[in-house]
C-alpha cells in the first residue's frame, strides 16, 4: 500500500505520495502564508488545521501557521487552488497544478504598466508586503540646466566662500598652506560643470567679483535643452510570491499604472461594541486594512477603522479576533472554470 | 498545542495582562477600565499580588497579554 510521507523543514511542510504511476507533492511555505485558514475550510478530509495565528504572529510562538495531517491528506490539491496567496502548491510529477488548465485557479493579479509608470515609488512605499521594487534612473542634472561660468583666477583670493556657499557642491579648491618658498594661500579652483546649476550664488557671494556666471535656462532653455533629457526612466518589479493582490498599489498610484484583480468579493463588518481594541486583527491583516487612528494629541485611539479598498476578504482578522467583533463575508469567489462538480461546490462554499 | 501559561516567580502583580486581555474585557467590562473583576469568570486575575489563571480554557491565544507583560510572566507556549 502506498502511504503519504511528511517532511518538515523549519516551518515549511511537504506531504508526498510516491507510487509507480505518479508522484504527488503538496508543499507549504510558512513565510508566504497569511493565516487566513481558507485551506482548512476547503480541505475535504479535514487534514489541515489552522494554528494559533495570534500567538504565532504576535508573540513569536515557534510554530507553522497551519498543520497538515498526512494520514488524512489525499493530495487532491483543493487547498493549493483556493489559497489566495499561493502558500500551498500541489505538484503532480513535478508540475504544479497552478499551471494546468484542468485545475481551477483563483483569478487574481497585480500588474504595473511600464508605459504609464512615472517611477514615483508611491506603490513601493505603500505595499504592505514589500513586494514592489521600483528601479529608476534619474536624468543627468547638467542636461536640465544651461549657462556659463568662469572664474578669474588672477582676481580670486582663495577665500573659499564660493566653495562653502555652492549648494550643488560644484566648486572645488585645493587649499594651499603658505610656505617660505610660496608664502601665499593661492589655491587652484575648479568648477565641475556636471554639477553646476548656474544658480549664481557663487557670483553673488564672491567678495572680489572674480566669478563671471550667467544662467541661460529661462531665456534660451527651449533651444539649449532637450525635453527628453529630463525624463526619469526605470523599471518596476512585483514579487509574485509576496504579493497578496491587496490593491494598495492601484489605489495610491497617481497615474493609474497599477492594476489589481482580486479573487474574492465581499464585505468586512466591524462590531465596535464587541471590539476590545486588542489589536490582534491589525497585526494579522496582510493588507494593512485595519487601524486604530490616532485621536487628538497623538493619543492612540481605540476605535477600529477599516479601509475596505485594500481588503482581500481572506478572513485572517475574523480568525484571530478573540471576541468575535469582526465578520468577513465572501460574496464571490472568482476562479477559472472546472468540469469537476465537487471542486466547483467546495470553491463556492468559501462564500459565506 | 499552544497554551497560556504563567510564571508566578516572575510576576510583579501589576495586572497589565488582566486589563489588556480582550476576553476579560468582554466578560467583565469593569476590568478593561482598570478595576477589579466582580466575577471569577475572567481568564486571569491578580490574587494576593500574583497572577492566577482562573479560566485558561477561555483563552483564544490572540497574543495580547504577553505584549503588555513587563516581565514575560505570562506567555503562550
Amino acid at each position: 500500500m502506498v502511504t503519504n510521507t511528511k517532511e518538515v523543514k523549519g516551518k515549511d511542510i511537504c506531504v508526498q505520495r510516491v507510487s509507480p504511476e505518479e508522484k504527488r507533492e503538496l508543499a507549504y511555505k510558512d513565510d508566504v502564508c497569511v493565516g487566513c485558514g481558507i485551506c482548512a475550510k476547503i480541505c475535504p478530509t479535514e487534514a489541515i488545521e489552522l494554528g494559533e495565528i495570534g500567538a504565532i504572529e504576535r508573540t513569536g510562538v515557534d510554530e507553522s501557521k497551519i498543520s497538515i495531517d498526512e494520514a488524512k491528506c489525499v493530495l487532491c490539491g483543493m487547498c493549493s487552488s483556493a489559497c489566495p496567496v499561493d502558500a500551498l502548491d500541489l505538484k503532480l510529477d513535478e508540475k504544479s497544478i497552478k499551471d494546468m488548465a484542468e485545475y481551477p485557479q483563483l483569478i487574481k493579479s497585480a500588474e504595473i504598466s511600464d508605459d504609464l509608470c512615472i517611477y514615483c515609488k508611491a506603490c513601493e512605499t505603500a505595499c504592505p508586503r514589500d513586494a514592489i521594487t521600483i528601479a529608476r534612473i534619474l536624468p543627468e542634472r547638467s542636461k536640465l540646466v544651461t549657462g556659463e561660468i568662469e572664474i578669474d583666477k588672477d582676481t580670486c583670493i582663495s577665500c573659499g566662500i564660493c566653495e562653502e556657499m555652492c549648494p550643488a557642491d560644484a566648486i572645488e579648491m585645493e587649499h594651499h598652506e603658505p610656505t617660505s618658498s610660496d608664502p601665499t594661500v593661492s589655491s587652484d579652483i575648479t568648477v565641475n560643470k556636471d554639477k553646476c546649476v548656474y544658480c549664481l550664488i557663487c557670483r553673488k557671494s564672491c567678495p572680489v567679483d572674480a566669478i563671471k556666471a550667467v544662467c541661460r535656462s529661462c531665456s534660451y532653455g527651449d533651444y539649449d535643452l532637450n525635453p527628453e533629457d529630463s525624463e526619469t526612466t526605470g523599471s518596476s518589479f512585483i514579487d509574485e510570491e509576496a504579493c497578496v493582490n491587496c490593491g494598495w498599489c492601484q489605489e495610491i498610484c497617481p497615474v493609474d499604472a497599477a492594476t489589481v484583480e482580486k479573487a474574492f468579493e465581499g464585505e468586512l463588518i466591524l462590531n465596535q461594541e464587541k471590539c476590545e481594541a486588542c489589536g490582534a486583527c491589525v497585526d494579522i491583516c496582510p493588507c494593512n486594512v485595519l487601524s486604530f487612528p490616532e485621536e487628538e494629541f497623538g493619543v492612540q485611539g481605540d476605535k477600529l477603522q477599516a479601509d475596505e479598498r485594500f481588503c482581500i476578504y481572506c478572513g485572517a482578522c475574523e480568525n484571530v479576533c478573540p471576541v468575535e467583533a469582526i465578520e468577513v463575508k465572501r460574496t464571490a469567489v472568482k476562479h477559472t472554470p472546472t468540469k469537476s462538480k465537487s471542486w466547483e461546490k467546495q470553491l463556492s462554499e468559501l462564500k459565506t | 498545542m499552544v497554551e497560556l501559561k504563567v510564571d508566578q516567580d516572575k510576576c510583579l502583580g501589576c495586572g497589565n495582562c488582566v486589563v489588556a486581555c480582550p476576553v476579560n474585557g468582554s466578560i467583565s467590562p469593569e476590568v478593561a477600565g482598570g478595576h477589579g473583576s466582580k466575577t471569577e469568570d475572567t481568564i486571569m486575575m491578580v490574587e494576593n499580588g500574583l497572577i492566577k489563571l482562573f479560566n485558561p480554557q477561555k483563552c483564544t491565544k490572540c497574543g495580547t497579554c504577553p505584549l503588555f507583560c513587563p516581565t514575560d510572566a505570562i506567555f503562550l507556549e
